[in-house]
């Protein structure tokens, strides 16, 4: 329930007990491994020490060609899985072993060689194709393609511009050259096919005049045969390179069992990516090697052992204050508080030594999220869809705390729902009434309703705001005494306090809710405001103090003006799902209000009423998760809120395709 | 007010549900086709993104929506033999979701639309460009709920 304390990991190990050691630390997962500090590189040992540098590349190279495999699985044989699957999962020793990765290689290169066969057969195939295409239009030519004429005789082929017509060409060719004769091929939409058959002396003359039409000559490179032969071939070459490929294709899929085993060897290459990078982060002798790292202060004892069996050599320091913005940051939390980490993931890491937002966050976020939702259907599905998802994926890590807080604020949303009196919108209420029109049924009880008391849903909306705020500087209060500066918490959260206390006294009586005097409220409002201007001015000197002063004014008033204002978004998102749903159902039971309750109108309002409820739905998911995010992130986190951590990223067993058993 | 009488109540009203339902329709019809613009130029380099392209493309699309639920609300109210009043009453109470709707929807359009730029170049990040987009919608939001309380309050 907190930001873990870290330590200062320091260890020296003899050079043969290095793969030994990056494996146990991998497997024990709890130590980051830093960059060694300046005073090594600085020192005398500056010389005698080098970089370790280890075989990553290749590593990469070996999951590049596995991982690529797997696709090529995926496109040629694509895996008949069920919908919502778990992934396998593999104990870290299996995973830290490289057993049947080699095998695996080979298949996948295998695989990747069949795939570039395809490919280079489907390249064939479509150069035919346009081979194809070029030499129907001359199939009716009874002359072979290299035919080059006789010693007399030109021979040409060539298209004309099919706007042009022939009998025109023909005429121009008699007068340039007598005894020229053109032959119409076959025509289409764009060009007339030619061939033009003349002597050699009057070629000449002949292409002179048949330029002025636009007349292109096509040439046909290393063809023989008649076209409509060429035509054959390569319809026969086709028939025999589909042939192939579909042989080459039915090999992939043919390996579609061997899917696992390769997805396996791919995780195993990317357990030792990891520890190679962390090798690269390793200086050493020629026969020492020297490593830091930050660890858990609370696994001290486990590492201990481990590295006790491989004689190390080996220190831990806790960080100096001036040392914290290098110390990475890991949060623990329960269950409960747990869902919140994806929140503070997606925003941005505490700092070290600051608070770890997620346990003051987690009861606001699921009250907020239930009240802005506030529907007993919708909290249902909520709920259903997340203890689904958590027995049939069994999730880890980020994945695990989006279903647990959708499963509490499924929780929340359906309690509020209750206490709303929503059941899908008014379902209840439209169904009963569909059915009897004459009910005098109001719809379910509730206890607040946006619609009918949207007044005090508004106010009380803006109350917890205030309360979600309050806590925030309470946070910030005691952060501050904690840390050696309780006047600053005394001079920038007190009077802030007295302010409240003093508005409370002050608006009781004068709303006309309580029956006192307004004086007491007023001096201590007045007060309260004194201390804040006090306050803001006090490290400030001469006009300094007024220019403090003035901001101070404006940034309270406004800050907190507009952040309470913000929380009318709870009663803004309740109200708003709650008036689409309900006119979804009034639509929905429109048609058997007119024509009577019968099968058809049924059929429509159950038609409608999913449709629609589904869109308001999904809308509503993303909608209460992003303005609940926002009061959190921005008014709360405002309040007190230190970020900027980096994440902790130990030397650790990470997989992608199956998923590693925790020890 | 002599100029103003001579329209029919029924009618002021019918043109007011009318505009919140057609001003905020427009609004997520110029939205969703932004982003349906910038996804299919997506999804013809990656097909495989169609399904996300499409959950941003429809994020402007509630703007319409709204609209449409007011309308109904409006529509619901109006009475043949309505007074000019209660005629501009409820012309006054649809105004808001109807220019609301229209400047939101466009505007959720151009956030969706440069979303799909980050599904693109950042597929991991796409989520982010949603939580941007749902930012705009609160204005939305608000402005459904001006149009809904005003026309609560209104009795004819």
């Amino acid at each position: 329930m907190a930001i873990l304390k870290m330590k200062r990991l320091r260890l020296m190990v003899v050079r043969s007990r290095k793969e030994e050691l990056l494996r146990e630390l991998q497997r024990l997962g709890c130590v980051e491994l830093s960059e060694i500090g300046q005073e090594l590189q600085d020192s005398e040992a500056q010389g005698l020490v080098t970089r370790e540098s280890s075989s990553l590349m290749a590593l990469k190279a070996r999951q590049n060609t596995l991982d690529h495999a797997v696709a090529l699985l995926d496109k040629y044989a694509p895996a008949k899985g069920k919908l919502l699957s778990a992934k396998p999962e593999y104990g870290g020793d299996e995973l830290l072993s490289d057993a049947g990765v080699d095998e695996a290689l080979k298949l996948a290169e295998a695989i990747g060689s069949a795939d570039e066969r395809v490919r280079r057969i489907a390249a064939e195939e479509s150069r035919l194709h346009s081979l194809i295409e070029s030499l129907t239009p001359w199939k009716e030519l009874d002359l072979p393609l290299d035919t080059e004429g006789t010693e007399r005789a030109a021979v040409l082929t060539g298209s004309i511009s099919g706007r042009i017509s022939l009998d025109e060409v023909t005429r121009a060719l008699g007068e340039a050259a007598e005894e020229a004769e053109l032959f119409s091929i076959s025509q289409d939409k764009s060009a007339h096919y030619v061939l033009l058959v003349c002597m050699r002396e009057s070629l000449t003359a002949v292409q002179e005049c048949l330029r002025t039409f636009g007349f292109t000559a096509t040439a046909f490179s290393g063809m023989t045969g008649t076209p409509k032969e060429g035509i054959a071939a390569s319809e026969k070459t086709l028939q025999e390179l589909a042939e192939e490929k579909a042989a080459w294709s039915a090999d992939i899929a043919g390996r579609g069992g061997n899917r696992d085993e390769l997805k396996l060897a791919s995780d195993r290459v990317g357990v030792q990516i990891a520890a190679a990078e962390a090798e690269d982060r390793l200086f050493g002798t020629e026969s020492t090697l020297v490593l830091e790292g930050w660890m858990p202060a609370e696994r001290e004892a486990e590492l201990e052992q481990v590295l006790e069996r491989l004689e190390c050599a080996w220190e831990t320091s806790d960080p100096e204050k001036d040392e914290y913005d290098q110390v990475p940051v890991q949060l623990k939390n329960n269950a409960l508080t747990n869902s919140l980490n994806m929140v503070t993931n997606m925003y941005s890491l505490p700092a070290y030594g600051s608070v770890d937002p997620n346990p003051l966050m987690a009861p606001f976020f699921i009250l907020f999220y239930g009240l802005m939702m506030a529907d007993m259907g919708y909290g249902a599905l909520m709920v259903i869809a997340a203890i689904v998802a958590m027995k049939k994926i069994k999730p880890k890590a980020g994945t695990l705390a989006f279903c647990q807080l959708r499963l509490y604020a499924g929780i929340s949303t359906f309690i509020m729902g209750a206490l709303t009196g929503g059941l899908f919108g008014d379902a209840p209420y439209r169904i009963v009434h569909m059915f009897n029109p004459k009910s005098t049924w109001e719809g379910l009880p509730y206890l607040f309703n946006p619609i009918y008391n949207s007044e005090t849903v508004l106010y009380g909306a803006m109350v917890l705001g205030v309360i979600h705020l309050n806590v925030g500087m309470i946070v910030s209060a005691v952060e501050k005494v904690r840390g050696g500066n309780p006047l600053d918490a005394v001079f920038e959260e007190g009077p802030l306090w007295v302010i409240l206390v003093g508005g409370i006294l002050y608006a009781l009586p004068a709303m006309g809710i309580a029956h006192f005097s307004t004086m007491p409220g007023l001096v201590i409002l007045i007060i309260g405001a004194v201390a804040l201007l006090f306050g803001a001015g006090r490290h400030s000197k001469g006009f300094g103090k007024v220019t403090a002063a003035i901001g101070c004014i404006y940034n309270t008033l406004t800050g907190w003006f507009g952040d309470i204002l913000s929380y009318s978004r709870i009663m803004a998102l309740m109200l708003a799902g709650g008036v689409v749903g309900q006119v979804f159902n009034t639509i929905a039971a429109m048609p058997a209000g007119s024509m009577g309750v019968n099968l058809f109108t049924i059929i429509i309002f159950i038609v409608i009423f999913l449709v629609g409820h589904a869109m308001n739905f999904a809308l509503n998911l993303l909608g209460c998760f992003v303005h609940d995010l926002r009061l959190q992130c921005l008014e709360f986190f405002g309040k007190f809120y230190q970020d900027g951590g980096r994440p902790f990223q130990p030397l650790k067993i990470k997989t992608k395709y199956v998923s590693a058993k925790e020890n | 007010m002599d100029f103003l009488s001579i329209f029919n109540g029924y009618a002021i009203g019918l043109l007011g549900a009318g505009l919140a339902a057609a001003l905020a329709c427009s609004g997520s019809g110029l939205g969703t086709g932004y982003a349906g613009q910038a996804g299919a130029g997506l999804v013809s380099e990656d097909p495989s993104k169609f399904g996300k392209a499409m959950i941003l493309q429809v994020i402007p699309g509630t703007q319409g929506l709204y609209g449409f639920v007011i309308w109904f609300l409006a529509f619901g109210k109006l009475v043949p033999d309505m007074t000019v009043l209660q005629g501009w009453q409820i012309f006054g109470a649809c105004l808001p979701i109807g220019i609301g709707g229209l400047v939101t929807g466009a505007a959720q359009g151009k956030v969706a639309a440069a979303s799909i730029n980050i599904l693109a170049k950042k597929p991991d990040d796409w989520s982010k460009g949603m939580i941007l987009c749902i930012t705009v919608e609160f204005y939305a939001i608000l402005s459904l709920l001006a149009s809904f309380m005003m026309l609560n309050a209104i009795t004819i």
